[in-house]
């Protein structure tokens, strides 16, 4: 990959962070968290974000996050405080920036409109306060209000001294000239700049560096740099986060002096930036040597251009915290230059020297108090960082980036490996080897080893929920606005982990079963009050792990399921028959029939043409189950359980129809030998088989997947007993169970195409392939043959 | 080998040399200090503003003890940005003294 392409996918990656930082302080702000340290890591978040995307060009998304920011500043300094309409207009925000984040990353484009609106809103924040100080504009100019943050009233105070002039507020003078030094006295461009660039620590701790920066400057011309280290201490008295060094950049060329601050644009606050041009750096250089010459030149160079003085100061501002020798000589030549500048009005005692001293003075105090404020940062960060990772351990722990495309390939050669060692194993016991051979133990061993290399690797990629689950507060918020509904959206088990894979894949069906929960599951506020319930509705959403599965639960305290009005459908769209017995549990699982959609009107939110029965099969592809129970009146529930990995499977091995097939363990019960007088026939044709008083179905596994016609004579092979996800149980018969291993799952979709009762494929140790039993899919359809419901109902 | 070969110190830098490396880096350094230096710079790809400042604090303090101190195997990277630094001298050798 190009260098600057993968800075950029860097840049990305970090963004997708960052957002979510921000969205949690934006969530607990939301709950009332008006904590400075929250505010400050929402803030932090994004003006990182804006730093990131200046260095890339992507205007749109800088022109944004400046506006957000502004607010987030307002709110910082406390000038704006949190309301309930601020917070909301802040997540708002939230979604806003991260669509320009999308759009920047994908090169696409973001609804301007939306865009427009977002940052009148934002204004509309700020206006409340301080709209004349902070000189928003209403066409949204970003610039515009950092342009008048600087301080030149005071500048002018002096260039017109009055007796007020030796009271005049030299630190803020200072501050002003070392902002905003010589403001592009001579617009036109010149040969070159002299930079001086001393990074702070805040410039650090907010993940900017000096090295990116001088790289941007050296993409702007041709450029001298020069390091001061003096600084530095020994080891011993080191601070690691505190920075010490300072460079001095001369940079040839003919950018504006715009273009060179640009550059520092996002550490300009983090950082102190001296900017001259080296024409009037030689100007001042030839002051510097205090011969009698010098002070003759310097007063025609200060009578030329008597506006210079601030510039002087800025330089003196510059120098009286440099270690470096040429800070003495200076205010020294200084002193004859000031003087011509006002001659007719100076007062006598206006003592320019005493105050250049004064300056310096003040300087070193700031400089001083800069020193103490790193510090004070440095603590409240990681505070503020655990805060924002809610409920994650305080000790972080060391973490390394990679490419998933390398675990991937890492998971893969440890399956291939899983794969080998089955094969070697079952090489080794039909050479006739005895199982206390020494070759045996050591093929034992060698198969717990690949197991624990098999459970680690799949911990790498082993992500907690949370990425998925925080794009859902937006998701809530803009659908519940949608509807005209209240919903308040709870979050449970964002921390459960499941494989990378798997949580790619659950973003889909968790966002159209909470589509659903909202359009569907929940009243009206109106209803709601009528039927004596808040009138904000609650969503649930949860995630825990379950027997080896991670089960995902979206739960709404909403009108429920009503069965009566689901049964007409599924009668009147001919996918049940009229006199269908049906339990209410049935009757709720209706509407996973492919073809059923309960909304009388198709809306805009769920009804899109997407059932749940895509839904259902969407997470059946990923070896996931969905059900769903329901109260009326009380709300519903819909659980889906999804395997913790699609890399690996512990399953039993059996045999049917000359065929190798693997039946997923966690679905089975039991095995037994089925008796001729368990087995009975329902209308000739439909086998079931008594169980310890219990009817059960009996699949014919050969005959269901169509490997044979006729089924097995009664009373041979062996029955599996299985449950699906729903509960339904069923037999399985098979001729013989070989044996309990696991397996390495490849998917049959991705490699061929979906067959229905099968899962995916894999292969064993003998080289064959085998495949995975899809138990649901086998138990659904034999379910859906009971006599009482049409065989029509068949997928 | 002399005495002094058997009492250098190694040291390996990793990868990326950022806000999150500089203090395990400093730490590193402060443990071994008192004997002549030997870095290796060959796995560096990215080299911040901090650490620099903590090689070269090391420089500072391998100085005061009259220790050698050598960065060895410099990676391209590691170089490509000491030079955007401004190039900085960290290798430290006392004289008549070699690693």
């Amino acid at each position: 990959m190009d260098p600057f392409e993968s800075i950029k996918a860097t840049f990305f990656q970090e963004c997708e962070e960052l957002l979510t930082d921000m969205e949690s302080g934006l969530l607990a702000m939301e709950q009332g968290d008006d904590d400075s340290e929250t505010i400050n890591a929402v803030f932090r978040a994004v003006h990182s974000v804006k730093g990131g995307a200046g260095a890339f060009g992507l205007e749109e998304l800088i022109r944004f996050a400046h506006v957000f920011e502004t607010v987030l500043d307002e709110m910082r300094s406390g000038k704006l405080h949190l309301t309930d309409e601020v917070a909301k207009v802040l997540l708002r925000a939230s979604d806003v920036l991260a669509d320009h984040v999308a759009a920047a990353r994908s090169g696409g484009s973001v609804d301007e409109g939306r865009t427009v609106g977002m940052i009148a809103d934002l204004q509309a924040l700020i206006d409340q306060d301080r709209a004349a100080e902070l000189g928003l504009n209403d066409d949204g100019d970003p610039n515009a209000g950092e342009e008048d943050f600087g301080f030149v009233p005071v500048v002018l105070s002096l260039d017109e001294p009055t007796a007020d002039a030796p009271e005049v507020d030299v630190a803020a003078l200072m501050a002003a000239a070392a902002a905003e030094p010589a403001e592009a006295a001579n617009p036109v461009a010149a040969p070159g700049w002299r930079i001086t660039f001393r990074p702070k620590a805040e410039m650090y701790a907010k993940a900017n560096e000096a090295a990116l920066v001088l790289r941007e400057l050296a993409r702007l011309g041709e450029v001298e740099v020069a390091l001061d280290a003096d600084a530095v201490p020994p080891l011993d008295q080191l601070s690691a986060e505190q920075a010490y060094l300072t460079w001095t950049i001369r940079l040839s060329g003919d950018k504006s002096e715009a273009e060179v601050r640009e550059v520092f644009e996002f550490v300009e606050d983090d950082c102190e930036l001296e900017v001259t041009r080296e024409g009037e750096t030689a100007a001042a250089d030839v002051a510097t040597p205090a011969d009698d010459d010098a002070s003759a030149s310097a007063v025609e160079a200060a009578a030329a251009a008597p506006l210079d003085l601030d510039a002087l100061l800025a330089r003196v501002a510059g120098s009286a915290e440099e270690p470096a020798p040429p800070a003495a000589p200076e205010p020294v030549a200084a002193a004859p230059a000031a003087p011509p500048a006002p001659p007719a009005q100076a007062p006598a005692n206006l003592d320019v020297v005493g105050l250049i001293a004064l300056a310096e003075k003040a300087s070193q105090d700031h400089a001083q108090t800069q020193a103490v404020a790193p510090k004070v940062e440095q603590k409240a960060e990681p505070k503020a960082e655990a805060r924002a990772s809610a409920g994650a351990p305080t000790a972080a722990t060391p973490t390394i980036r990679v490419d998933l495309d390398r675990v991937d390939r890492l998971i893969n050669a440890v399956g291939e490996l899983v794969i080998q060692q089955a094969m070697l194993s079952q090489r080794v016991f039909e050479s006739g080897l005895a199982r206390s051979s020494d070759v045996a133990l050591g093929l034992e061993d060698l198969e717990l080893l690949t197991r624990e290399i098999q459970d680690s690797v799949m911990a790498i990629r082993a992500q907690p929920v949370k990425s998925v689950f925080q794009r859902m507060p937006r998701l809530v918020r803009e659908v519940a606005d949608m509807v005209g509904k209240k919903v308040r959206l709870v979050m449970d088990g964002e921390n459960t982990e499941v494989d990378k894979t798997v949580i790619e894949r659950l973003s889909d069906p968790i966002t159209h079963m909470l589509r659903n929960a909202i359009d569907h599951g929940l009243e009206t506020p109106e209803e709601r009050e009528a039927g004596g319930k808040a009138a904000e509705g609650t969503v649930r959403l949860a995630a825990l792990h379950r027997g080896g599965r991670i089960v995902i639960e979206v739960q709404d305290d909403g009108r429920g399921i009503n069965r009566p009005r689901v049964r007409g459908i599924a009668v009147s769209k001919g996918l049940i028959a009229e006199d269908a017995v049906l339990s209410d549990d049935e009757i709720d699982n209706l509407i996973f029939l492919p073809g059923f959609s309960t909304a009388d009107v198709v809306s805009d939110i769920s009804g899109r043409g997407v059932g749940m029965d895509v839904v259902k099969r969407s997470i059946q592809a990923l070896g996931g189950r969905i059900s769903i129970t329901s109260e009326p009146g009380k709300g519903s529930k819909f659980s889906m359980s999804l395997p913790l990995t699609l890399a690996v499977l512990d399953g039993m091995v059996v045999s049917a129809a000359d065929q190798t097939l693997v039946a997923p363990l966690s679905n089975i019960v039991e095995s037994l030998t089925p008796r001729a007088e368990d087995v009975h026939l329902i209308g000739g044709r439909d086998a079931v088989i008594c169980i310890r008083d219990t009817f059960v179905p009996l699949i014919d596994v050969g005959v269901a997947l169509g490997f044979r016609d006729t089924p097995l004579p009664p009373a041979s092979g062996v029955a599996v007993l299985v449950e699906s996800e729903g509960g339904g149980k069923a037999a399985l018969l098979v001729e013989a169970i070989q044996g309990q291993r696991q397996v390495v799952i490849k998917s049959l979709e991705a490699n061929y195409q979906h067959i229905h009762g099968v899962a995916a494929a894999t292969i064993l140790g003998d080289g064959r392939v085998a495949l995975i039993l899809d138990v649901d899919a086998l138990v659904t359809t034999s379910r859906r043959k009971a006599p009482r419901i049409e065989k029509r109902m068949a997928v | 080998m002399t005495d002094a070969d058997a009492n250098i110190a190694e040291v390996s830098l990793c990868p990326v040399l950022d806000l999150q490396a500089a203090e395990p880096l400093r730490a590193e350094l402060m443990a071994l200090r008192g004997r002549p230096l030997q870095i290796d710079a060959s796995q560096v790809s990215r080299l911040g503003g901090l650490c620099l400042q903590v090689l070269l604090s090391a420089r500072i303090s391998w100085a005061e003890d009259g220790l050698p101190l050598r960065i060895e195997q410099a990676s391209d990277g590691f170089l490509e940005q000491l030079a955007a630094f401004g190039a900085p001298q960290i290798n430290f050798e006392p004289e008549g003294a070699h690693l």
